[in-house]
């Protein structure tokens, strides 16, 4: 049975269209990412499913019920914020326990839920302490465990990571998605950082101007971008615009202006079509000396490249075309330098221009 | 070591200075409260003594000193200043968290209007206010003194407790209500919690304002009504000895509210505020 499900909810700022007629089904026990920029409205999305905002038009339900009006106290949510949002007059105990007592479950309930949360999220033996003796990743430990001592039906977070430094954002996702998992609880993330969405989500919906740009699991998104904006906001990517010729034994032919025959595996084209050649850098290989490929072997010049430890990040010309690789950083390279370059048909992914 | 001499000698002078600017009026009402005779040329009183101090108090009664006794304007300015402070509170706390939460319209012009009293001068304002008092049967009374004290005060009112409102992130009463809070059990156990330093301060501000409340007192209230401020104008012009007993007694709950706006204010408090 779907968990959230949202059915073209529109939310405007004045002449601003936050969400634009968004219709979404989460299911249950998966957890929902929605990626996209600043202003994508994602936020607004995921505050019109805790109640804090209330869509202009359409509906949302959250299992059977009809909660497009429903007051946020009365939607079952738990929500962690950003900035953590504790209640600094209260202490750890207080902050986690404050649902609960609101619900007036008996003392001794109370103090074994929060403990059993706090346990969760590694805590234990913090009850005492006020929010601001805490570093700001104990503190969003703090937030999740308040939010999920209620056991609501769904959890809701929105950028709950983007706070904490970077090496913490990292070792938190696996935690956050760990927790998810053990407890088989429906959520729904917000994020801006791909990365953490690919990590985190069962399921990614990319968000441009209030509108789904595409949905699906972490690979189908990174393999198999539906256009421009997709493939350049996740991963590395490459363009080459060109225009199809013909199908030729299980392969796409195209062509650019300036007259570079490529063969791509994708066929859903029809020749003539003028389409926008997708690169990611794992379908580049780069070599010094010819390959043995027959086909989408190019003469190309290093125009520069930063090292980046592990492997190192290069600019490669083709033509007039920018390509972007990345390769192990051992290989002694020099700016102008002239290479092979060989891009993989099975790996291109051809886009509507 | 030169350096650091002049250095201590030139501190010493700032403090000096500083103590002298804010103590040398002070030490002057002191002595003028004291003084029975006290002529020029002579750099101290000739004569000192507490006898205007036994007569305010009303410790004494002796015609041929010119003081009377302070007890019923003190009374008078202590109600009517708890009165009006209580009331602007009641008024304030609510509009201040509209202010600061609504998405009202002509919230500027609203919160302009409570600055209206203070921006445009004052005896105007307060002569025309007479005659509606008058009409309404307010002229003279300790409830139109009330009235327009709470007048003056909104301004503290409504200003200061709209920023304590401010202060607090919207978030933290959006957590209260995603973990099952009303809307109301939200004001009472987040919002009022973390407001109230603020709104404490801006209680001590009306309440300090009140008591020291002297143009509207003295259109509407006079001659019924005698606050300590009146009583402090009518002895100011002839009889220094008796002003200066005034001047310390009203001095004394400014410095009082002072002090504990300092203690509330200090900076472990305003990190509980919420940053």
């Amino acid at each position: 049975m779907p968990e959230v499900k949202l059915v073209e909810v529109t939310k405007r700022y004045g002449k601003v269209t936050a969400v634009d007629g968004l219709t979404l089904t989460i299911e249950d026990q998966e957890m929902l990412t929605f990626l996209g920029p600043s202003g994508c409205g994602k936020t607004t999305t995921l505050r019109c499913i805790a109640g804090f905002v209330i869509p202009d038009s359409g509906q949302i339900f959250i299992g059977a019920q009809d909660v497009t009006r429903t007051p946020p106290e009365k939607r079952d949510i738990g929500f962690v914020f950003q900035n953590y949002a504790l209640w600094p007059h209260m202490t750890v105990y207080q902050n986690i326990a404050f649902g609960l007592r609101l619900r007036k479950l008996p003392k001794q309930e109370i103090k074994n839920r929060v403990h059993e949360a706090l346990n969760l999220v590694r805590l234990t033996g913090l009850e005492d302490r006020y929010p601001r003796q805490l570093s700001g990743g104990q503190q969003q430990r703090v937030a999740l465990a308040r939010a999920l001592v209620l056991h609501p039906r769904v959890l809701l977070l929105d950028e709950p990571l983007s706070n904490l430094d970077a090496k913490l954002r990292e070792e938190m996702r696996f935690e956050i998605r760990e927790l998810q998992r053990q407890l088989k609880i429906t959520a729904v993330y917000v994020t801006h950082d791909q990365s953490e969405a690919l990590v985190l989500s069962d399921r990614i919906a990319v968000l441009n101007q209030g509108r789904i740009e595409q949905l699906g699991t972490p690979e189908e998104i990174y393999q198999r971008p539906v256009n421009k904006f997709i493939a350049t906001f996740i991963g590395l990517c490459s363009f080459i615009e060109c225009q199809v010729i013909e199908h030729e034994s299980g392969h796409t032919l195209v062509q650019t202006e300036d007259g570079l025959n490529l063969y791509v595996k994708q066929t859903d084209v029809v020749p003539g079509q003028k389409v926008v050649l997708a690169i990611r850098p794992e379908a580049i290989k780069v070599s010094l000396q010819e390959t043995q490929e027959r086909i989408n072997t190019f003469r190309g010049q290093i125009m520069r490249f930063a090292y980046l430890g592990e492997n190192t990040d290069c600019w490669l010309k083709i033509g007039k075309w920018d390509l972007r690789v990345r390769f192990p950083a051992a290989q002694s390279l020099t700016p102008g330098q002239w290479v092979w370059i060989y891009l993989a048909p099975d790996k291109l992914i051809i886009l509507p221009a | 070591m030169g350096i650091k001499w002049y250095r201590i000698v030139f501190k010493a002078l700032g403090i000096a200075l500083i103590a002298f600017i804010i103590f040398g009026p002070l030490s002057s009402l002191v002595l003028w409260s004291i003084a029975i005779k006290w002529y020029w040329p002579h750099v101290l009183p000739q004569e000192v003594g507490l006898a205007y101090w036994k007569q305010a108090l009303g410790l004494q009664r002796d015609w041929a000193i010119a003081a009377v006794s302070i007890w019923d304007a003190f009374k008078a300015s202590i109600i009517i200043a708890c009165i009006a402070t209580g009331i602007t509170m009641i008024v304030s706390i609510p509009a201040a968290y509209a202010l600061a939460r609504l998405r009202l319209p002509l919230k500027v012009l609203f919160l302009l209007f409570f600055l209206m009293p203070k921006v445009f001068p004052q005896q105007p304002i307060f002569v025309n206010l007479l005659p509606i008092f008058t009409r309404w049967g307010l002229a003279g009374t300790v409830q139109g003194v009330i009235l327009v004290h709470i007048l003056v005060c909104l301004l503290f009112g409504v200003w200061i407790s709209t920023s304590a409102f401010k202060a607090i992130p919207e978030s933290l009463e959006e957590a209260a209500r995603s973990v099952g809070a009303t809307a109301w059990q939200t004001f009472w156990r987040i919002l009022m919690p973390l407001a109230m330093p603020g709104l404490l301060v801006s209680a001590i501000f009306v309440l300090v304002t009140s008591l020291t409340e002297f143009t509207g007192t003295f259109f509407i209230g006079l001659p019924f009504v005698t606050t300590l401020p009146m009583l402090l104008y009518s002895a100011s012009g002839y009889n220094m000895q008796f002003a200066s007993v005034l001047a310390i007694v009203l001095l004394v709950p400014s410095l009082l509210l002072m002090v504990l706006t300092e203690r509330i204010f200090r900076p472990e408090f305003l990190g509980a505020v919420g940053r």
